[in-house]
């Protein structure tokens, strides 16, 4: 039979002078899985997961395995751009001019020289979280030239600002998972993990699916039954945004209904213990200065060092010093009495008796009292894990809805014990070989944990002194604020004048982000960026922020760079677990096929250039940790690889630098039960009653209130409460739907719209790029499948799409997709595909939480057909 | 083939993963992932059913073909095309109660214009155009003792593929021990792809 099929012609053609399979990272996403790419005469003709590596283990997700329609779409960048049009506005031509290399850098490089002379802060860097190799070369090159003022994608407002505050003050970690190889019932409040994109993605989807199929059962709390609720063995529809009422009736439950709580847990690794005065703060010993716990056994107070854990009281009430005081615990367990399961249900409209029922189970499940042996090692035994991210955290009461879920956690105790809520690899003890990397949560004087690691230079705890603010973002007065949105808001002038910041910005560098896109309503954003008097930008395409944009410098892609730690800080994207630490790299697996340029190269050259090129180094030797003899000399300028030797070898010896790593892709070893379940080793506590908030307060106040601003007293409460957003105190006729977006496993986190894969599975989806909103709902408005619809808010904001009427959400709820609605012309298959949900958002204090400045991103809106809403 | 639906998670993994190993055309899908709801709020699920070639034992695509382009490989069953014999009428297409074929009517780019990518180039462009494509359950990788691409992928290992005449295999293991069932059992075509129950 002469057939001629695909696989049958390979064979005959004649073989190819290059075939090669080179191991390296993913990058369209954060998860950042280690792949495999298929080299053929030059050409990427494959992508598939390492099944080497522990990040992915051999598989990827749909976008992951279509990056090389990213890496080949012929819109790609390829020289150098300088506007010639002043005028900068959405959809105003720039009037783009190809320029060289060195007319750029230089230019750029005279713009950085005179605002150094002038004043450092005046540049922002901001930088896209999805190249997670970006983070040490863009923060080196801020800390180098001496700005405060760091950015990601956008604020970072859409990512996890009370998540990874939450995470960093009770788990050490950036972000929370189920153990899913011993958990049996896990509760989500608004996260996917396991079921979409993001940390350590596809290694979470199969450790999931393989717990599901396990029989650990699943509870999704969730507005909309989509990727985690539609596997959940159970799914929980709320209003949006209210998580933390189930949460706290949750515990109140398990405390006050069930008396069960995790005390030996409590007394050992929490603050519960300790005794809190009249005023709310600690009792401390005159002494030593130390918070007190009562001591049982004793009959008298001592400090939390001197006492054994098991003596220490966690209720009843007590005089110490003269004073009256309880242990926090005594005041968690009566705060938690007003959260009844009535309560929550008229604000979340879960029924009272599922709240009751939830509680019940997660207190069941979690076995307090039961240990298991690991590796020889025995082990609390704790299987019910709560965990959150973006769709709780989305919200004025980020700080809260976090901290009320993780309660349930600690009381529990399955805060980082088998089976339990574990931070993503809080401990690591290092590399046989080497000990490195070496990290370990330890405690402050207070005994209460400071992280290991963490993801910039500044750590979530100890919590930071309120200061007049340095940086743009005031995130030095809001010390609770991750990320921020006074960057880009309406009332940034008015903020910045109150609070009497020196000076104003200038410059940007942006590496990734599409501002105009990634924060709120387009217009305002473009008025924030026409103030910057330069921006630069490294890009693959031309964006709709581009439009606002100086000098645009084409940016290799993933598969044309190098980068020493894709999956490094371990907190990050490692999968948490038992299993393997696991280092892979990247290494370029095609040369460009124009004169883009590696970022870090251009930052090395930049620096040099304005002449910064030693503190440029001197910040990558700290960011990077560099060990000597590795560290890199003050006097020279590093090239990527360079830098990505320099930095193996510190960490894993002379003998396995970057050409070893070239070959093998990636080094790995086991994880130990001590690194792993950390917590039950590590003399650390994690606080159930934050006690500095009304003194963070009391400071912020200090600086505000002659400014003409106070703190709202309920946002700086030691223990959590549910706070309304906007969208649950309007009472305007006709706006009685709330709209919120969701993270849609194929299109989050890059500019996956562009991808014409991904764009095709997702026209084919029914939800991807349509309006999603509750049959019944819909019907009442009249409402038909299909049909062109627009939203519109109180502001009068606008946004246009086809509704899909669908069963699988809250009748109040209005879902939509990821990040659609490109309108550039630089991103044709992206252009017009479905809808822009932050254009429906406001940028501004009044919708951005007061504790962490968290923009909420909620929005009442009303519905109507599309030809009949007045825009 | 068997098909977890309890571990699948909708992620189209397969979809694109088989994409990317054969470069079909745009709207040339062999594997794809269909989206259903089921029951009515607030007892509803979303259910994620992946679909692709059943490789049928009774295969009406290949009893319609008046060419025998369609054909059988007598060694491991595997339903195939023979495309120097396809002449593109598309009595496979209508004779296909799954609707897993496709037309491949004219060449097309996925960037339109611009024109064909490199991996265009390299892999898209080995496809003929004027004649039906389809699954063959990535028949080049498993004679080279590989997985299929949808198998080997699948981030929740989903996806299993074995011998179904051997009643000692895994996939046959799976269908007897988690009931196993097949799409539209009484269109009488035994297909090959077997389901397991959420």
């Amino acid at each position: 039979m002469n057939l001629i099929r695909p696989g049958e012609k390979q064979e005959t053609s004649p073989k190819p002078s290059d075939d090669v399979w080179l191991p390296s990272s993913c990058s369209l996403c954060y998860g950042t899985c280690s792949i495999l790419a298929h080299r053929v005469d030059g050409v990427v003709v494959k992508i598939e997961g390492n099944p080497d590596s522990a990040v992915g283990k051999g598989r990827l997700c749909g976008k992951g395995v279509s990056g090389l329609m990213s890496h080949y779409d012929p819109h790609r960048l390829k020289k150098p751009l300088r506007r010639t049009n002043p005028d900068k506005g959405i959809g105003i031509d720039p009037g783009w001019k190809e320029i060289s290399w060195d007319e750029a850098l230089d230019e750029i490089a005279g713009h950085l020289r005179r605002i150094h002379e002038d004043d450092p802060r005046k540049l922002t860097v901001q930088r896209t979280t999805t190249v997670t190799s970006g983070r040490s070369p863009f923060q080196s090159f801020a800390a180098g030239f001496g700005t405060p003022n760091i950015s990601t994608a956008g604020g970072g407002l859409h990512c996890g600002n009370g998540a990874h505050l939450i995470s960093g003050i009770m788990h050490a970690s950036w972000s929370i998972v189920p153990d899913f190889e011993y958990c049996n019932y896990a509760i989500y409040f608004g996260a996917s993990k396991g079921h979409g994109a993001g940390h350590a993605s596809c290694s979470n989807m199969g450790k999931a699916a393989d717990a599901r199929a396990g029989g650990m059962k699943m509870v999704v709390v969730d507005p909309m039954c989509n990727f985690a609720s539609a596997k959940a063995t159970e799914w929980v529809p709320l209003r949006v945004g209210t998580d933390a009422a189930l949460a706290l009736a949750m515990c109140n439950v398990m405390v006050n209904e069930l008396g069960v709580y995790d005390a030996p847990y409590l007394k050992a690794k929490t603050n519960a213990p300790y005794l809190i005065g009249p005023d709310g703060l600690y009792v401390r010993d005159a002494e030593t200065d130390a918070p007190l716990v009562w001591d049982s056994a004793a009959g008298q107070a001592r400090p939390f060092g001197d006492a054994d854990a098991e003596d220490m009281a966690l209720e009843g009430s007590f005089e110490v010093q003269g004073v009256a005081c309880r242990p926090a615990f005594e005041i968690l367990r009566q705060h938690l009495e007003q959260f009844t399961p009535d309560w929550a249900e008229e604000i979340s409209t879960i029924p009272a008796a599922d709240v009751r029922r939830l509680g019940t189970e997660f207190a069941t499940e979690a076995r307090i009292g039961s240990t298991i042996v690991i590796d020889g090692v025995t082990l609390p035994y704790r299987p019910a894990a709560a965990i959150a991210f973006r769709g709780s955290q989305g919200h004025m009461n980020s700080v809260y809805n976090l901290l009320a879920i993780d309660l349930l956690n600690q009381l529990v105790g399955s805060a980082d014990m088998v089976g339990g809520c574990l931070g993503f690899n809080p401990a690591c003890h290092g590399h046989p070989d080497t000990g490195r990397p070496y990290y370990v949560p330890h405690p402050d004087k207070d005994g209460l944990m400071i992280a290991g690691m963490w993801m910039g230079y500044l750590y979530p705890y100890p919590i930071h002194e309120p200061a007049l603010p340095e940086k743009t973002g005031l995130q030095d007065l809001f010390v609770l604020g991750m990320t921020s949105p006074f960057l880009s808001s309406t009332d940034a002038e008015e903020l910045w004048q109150k609070f009497d910041l020196p000076y104003r910005p200038a410059m940007l560098i942006n590496h990734g982000c599409n501002l105009m896109m990634s924060i709120a309503n387009k217009e305002t954003v473009a008025e924030a960026l026409k103030k910057y008097e330069f921006i630069v930008s490294f890009d693959l395409l031309l964006t709709e922020t581009s439009d606002f944009v100086d000098i645009v410098l084409p940016d290799c892609d993933y598969l044309e760079s190098v980068d020493s730690r894709s999956n490094f800080p371990f907190i990050f994207s490692l999968p948490g677990g038992m299993g393997e630490w696991c280092w892979p790299i990247r290494q370029p697996v095609v040369e460009p096929d124009g004169e883009q340029r590696r970022f870090a190269d251009v930052l090395a050259d930049l620096a040099e250039r304005a002449g910064f090129g030693p503190d440029y180094n001197a910040a990558l030797n700290a960011g990077l940790d560099l060990q000597p003899p590795y560290r890199l000399a003050p006097d020279r300028k590093y090239r990527s690889e360079e830098v990505c030797d320099a930095e193996l070898k510190s960490k894993f010896g002379d003998e396995r630098g970057y050409e070893w790593f070239k070959e093998h892709g990636l080094i790995k070893w086991p994880k130990k039960p001590q690194e792993v379940y950390w917590r039950h080793f590590e003399p650390v506590r994690v606080p159930i009653y934050w006690e500095w908030m009304p003194t963070v307060r009391d400071k912020m106040n200090a600086i505000t209130e002659p400014r003409g601003i106070t703190m709202p007293e309920e946002y700086y409460r030691p223990l959590p409460d549910w706070l309304p957003c906007a969208s649950h105190t309007c009472k305007t006729d006709g706006f009685d739907l709330t709209a919120f977006y969701y993270r849609d496993s194929v299109h989050t986190n890059s500019y996956t719209m562009e991808n014409p894969w991904l764009d095709e599975a997702a026209r084919l989806d029914p939800y991807s790029y349509a309006i999603a909103i509750n049959a019944k709902t819909g019907r009442a408005k009249g409402l038909t499948d299909g049909q062109p619809i627009a939203l519109e808010t109180e502001t009068g904001r606008r946004v246009t799409g086809r509704v899909r009427l669908t069963e699988a959400i809250h009748p109040e709820g209005v879902g939509i997709a990821a990040l659609c609605g490109h309108w550039s012309d630089g991103m044709p298959v992206a252009k017009g595909k479905g809808v822009f949900f932050n254009d429906l958002l406001e940028l501004n204090w009044d919708r951005c939480s007061p504790a962490n400045i968290n923009l909420d991103l909620c929005v009442r809106v009303r519905v109507g057909p599309a030809e009949k809403t007045s825009s | 083939m068997v098909i977890d639906l309890k571990r699948c998670i909708g992620c189209y993994g397969c979809q694109l993963s088989c994409k990317a190993e054969h470069g079909t055309p745009p709207g040339v899908l062999f594997a794809r992932v269909l989206k259903r709801e089921e029951g009515q709020y607030p007892t509803v699920r979303q259910i994620f059913l992946p679909v692709l070639c059943n490789h049928c034992e009774d295969a009406p695509c290949i009893d319609v073909c008046p060419t025998g382009a369609s054909f059988r490989w007598e060694e491991d069953g595997i339903v195939d095309i023979d495309h120097d014999k396809c002449v593109g009428c598309r009595a496979c297409m209508m004779g296909c109660p799954y609707n897993n074929r496709y037309f491949n009517e004219e060449r097309l780019d996925y960037f339109h214009d611009a024109g064909a990518t490199p991996y265009e180039e390299a892999r898209t462009m080995r496809h003929q155009d004027g004649v039906v494509m389809k699954c063959n359950f990535c028949r080049d990788r498993v004679r080279a003792g590989k997985e299929p691409a949808c198998v080997a992928n699948c981030p929740t290992v989903a996806r299993y593929f074995g011998d179904l005449d051997d009643p000692t295999s895994e996939v046959s293991r799976l269908i007897k021990e988690r009931d196993g069932f097949t799409l539209h059992p009484e269109v009488g075509t035994g297909p090959a792809v077997y389901y397991l129950p959420q």
